[in-house]
């Protein structure tokens, strides 16, 4: 990984929604990169501003009412100094999105060879003709069978899966070096998921594409991650490779995500309480109201800093300062100190 | 091909429903009293003569005294072929009554039509992509004016600003002018005006309220996403499936104004169409010239819901028409 060169790099990312309650922030600060060819997963539970934070990269995000502010450098090109003609450039061509929900992410008037070769024309003056053709055979590189004879069928002919396949094929028309996906297979069913993940994991190699990808199932995770980023309430609470995170989880909000993996924890009803309020976030931390290990100093001044807990691993959480006593929250999981007892019996 | 089959049987559908509509109509005027009949019994009366065997003249005359079936089959003949019969009260066939009727209809429905499904679809859209905003607000009061306000009423204000204060567009309307030239211009703004403000408020709330559900959608953020620009956005992905659902509801509107409107316009603008035809034709009792004019906008509503359907079906793919 060392030897990549960083394609995007995200700083203090903050993007709010001014709604008739006040501004809104649901991205607060946030940092984080993509190396060329490598696969970044942004967890965490729904709410916690994964979604806004992808789409403030290209921003995708309707402004008004949104507002995204910080630094996004793309290739050593800050795309949030960019004008809207040269974002159009950049979006579909050299980042790509793909979405949550393929069923409606394809408009359902128009065939999806149309909605293939539209996404191409739109960046390059190519004839119908070669359009078509190069259509049909990324249709055909995503799995889609007979390929040239379903370019004139519409989105409603297709499977969930197959649809999301198209709009993967969508995404490599410009062969992009970031793909964006955002919950890609959550709507799917298990095995279809399964597929998806293997198709995108050959693709990243063919396409030497960087992923960013987005998503709150672990499991998910742990197939196609290099680094993880975890995210909670706009902020990040940890990140590292995802080894590392798996194996010892530093932040005790990671802690208790992985704590709701069936097969590590088994813990029954997932993390107690919910995010707190987006126009009125908490003092200190913003895990701190759920967190069995709060303190004081989680309840005072801003979010943490983030501390170096093992190489390469970082976690926003005051009992990693110097002079304090981490042993509350290392290891947590799964026969941690603090609630070893009460999640072996809760294995029973 | 599903699609062959599918537009076949709406067109046949199409000429059962007009037949139906004109049978109803056959044994309605079957069924009341002729009123040339009752006036040739009158006449016979006053002058002295047989009052029945004048009746049973007149009946003869007029073919009444055939068995109904034999009247339906010619009724029925005559429709399709046209002979629409003789109008007494403007002593010329009913059909070349109806078409020197239709040539100054067509002259102001034409624009209105075609100004009302291209304006307001685009005003409905640009207003939901302001929502809210006093651009929004705008097109929304000029909408439910025009759609609150009566038209005839409309018509006689603009007429008195325009036409008696301002003089700039004339007061009566002139048979003479050539179709397109100023003069005529000027002497059908006001109509096609007034009409369109009407018809225009409908049309561009139901394109404001389906297209501000479109570019919430999903596939909108996918075309974002791809690198399409708004204008671009607007016009493929939220205009296209806003057809639709408009569709089916702009030629139901569009025709109930035309039917009711255009009387209403006719007669204050002094324009002597379909509607004034109608309305004359009522007054003085030209029982032929009524069945005609009906036969005319049946025929229109007919012609125009057949036109609904199969665009509807054109315009929605995910619509299965094999087993329709």
């Amino acid at each position: 990984m060392s030897t990549r060169q960083p394609l995007l790099e995200v700083e203090d990312l903050t993007t709010t929604f001014s709604t008739d309650n006040g501004e809104l922030t649901a991205v607060d600060g946030v940092d984080f990169s993509v190396d060329e060819g490598e696969t970044v997963c942004i967890v965490g539970e729904s709410g916690s501003g994964k979604t806004v934070a992808t789409e403030s990269v290209t921003r995708i995000v309707k402004e008004p009412p949104g507002r995204v502010r910080g630094s996004v450098r793309f290739k050593s090109r800050d795309l949030l100094e960019m004008s809207e003609p040269e974002l159009r450039e950049i979006r579909g061509y050299e980042i790509a999105h793909i979405f949550q929900n393929p069923q409606e992410a394809m408009n359902h008037c128009y065939t999806v060879g149309w909605q293939i070769v539209e996404a191409l024309q739109i960046h390059r003056d190519v004839s119908d003709e070669e359009a078509r053709a190069k259509a049909i055979d990324l249709m055909d590189k995503v799995g889609i069978a007979n390929a040239s004879s379903r370019f004139d069928d519409y989105p409603h002919e297709f499977s969930g899966g197959q649809k999301q396949r198209v709009m993967i094929a969508m995404a490599l028309v410009g062969d992009p070096d970031l793909l964006i996906a955002d919950e890609p297979t959550t709507a799917l069913d298990v095995t279809v998921q399964a597929q998806i993940l293997r198709l995108l994991d050959d693709l990243q190699e063919e396409f030497d594409m960087g992923i960013l990808f987005v998503t709150h199932d672990l499991g998910v995770v742990a197939e196609i991650a290099d680094r993880i980023v975890v995210m909670y309430a706009g902020k990040v609470m940890e990140r590292g490779d995802v080894l590392d995170i798996f194996e010892r989880p530093a932040h005790p909000y990671t802690q208790q995500l992985l704590n709701c993996l069936p097969e590590i924890g088994g813990k029954k009803g997932g993390i107690p309480g919910t995010l707190p309020d987006p126009l009125d976030p908490p003092d200190g931390c913003r895990f701190a109201p759920r967190c069995e290990h709060a303190v004081d100093a989680c309840v005072t001044g801003d979010q943490p800093e983030e501390i170096e807990v093992n190489p390469g691993q970082r976690a926003s959480c005051v009992h990693y300062r110097p002079g304090r006593d981490d042993s509350v929250v290392r290891d947590g999981i799964p026969d941690s100190t603090a609630d070893g007892e009460e999640v072996s019996s809760a294995d029973d | 091909m599903g699609f062959g089959k599918y537009v076949g049987a709406r067109v046949l559908w199409a000429v059962v429903v007009s037949l139906i509509i004109t049978t109803i109509t056959f044994l309605l005027l079957a069924a009341a009293p002729n009123p040339a009949i009752r006036e040739a019994a009158t006449q016979a009366a006053l002058q002295g003569g047989d009052p029945s065997a004048a009746v049973e003249r007149e009946r003869e005359l007029r073919g009444l005294n055939q068995p109904l079936y034999v009247r339906y089959m010619d009724f029925i003949r005559s429709i399709y072929t046209l002979d629409w019969g003789w109008s007494e009260s403007r002593s010329q066939p009913v059909t070349e009554a109806l078409l020197q009727a239709l040539y100054y209809t067509a002259q102001y429905s034409i624009p209105w039509t075609v100004l009302t499904i291209t304006l307001g679809p685009l005003v409905g859209v640009y207003s939901a992509a302001n929502m809210y905003s006093w651009r929004d607000h705008v097109a929304t009061g000029f909408a439910f004016f025009g759609y609150a306000i009566p038209n005839f009423f409309f018509g006689i204000i603009l007429l008195l600003i325009f036409g008696v204060w301002f003089e700039v567009v004339p007061i009566s309307y002139d048979t003479s002018a050539p179709v397109f030239s100023l003069q005529n211009v000027r002497q059908l703004i006001l109509p096609v005006f007034v009409l369109v403000t009407g018809s225009i408020g409908a049309t561009m709330r139901v394109s404001r309220n389906e297209s501000a559900e479109f570019q919430n959608s999903d596939f909108m953020k996918t075309a974002k996403a791809k690198g399409v620009s708004p204008l671009r956005a607007y016009a493929y992905h939220v205009m296209r499936p806003t057809m639709v659902p408009l569709s089916t509801t702009l030629v139901g509107q569009l025709l109930a104004l035309f039917i009711g409107s255009s009387l209403l316009v006719e007669v204050v603008f002094g324009i002597p169409g379909l509607g004034r035809l109608t309305f004359n034709a009522l007054i003085s009792q030209d029982t032929n010239l009524v069945l005609g004019s009906t036969l005319v906008f049946t025929f229109i509503a007919v012609v125009g819901n057949l036109l609904e359907d199969l665009v509807f079906t054109v315009l929605d793919p995910r619509i299965n028409y094999d087993d329709r």
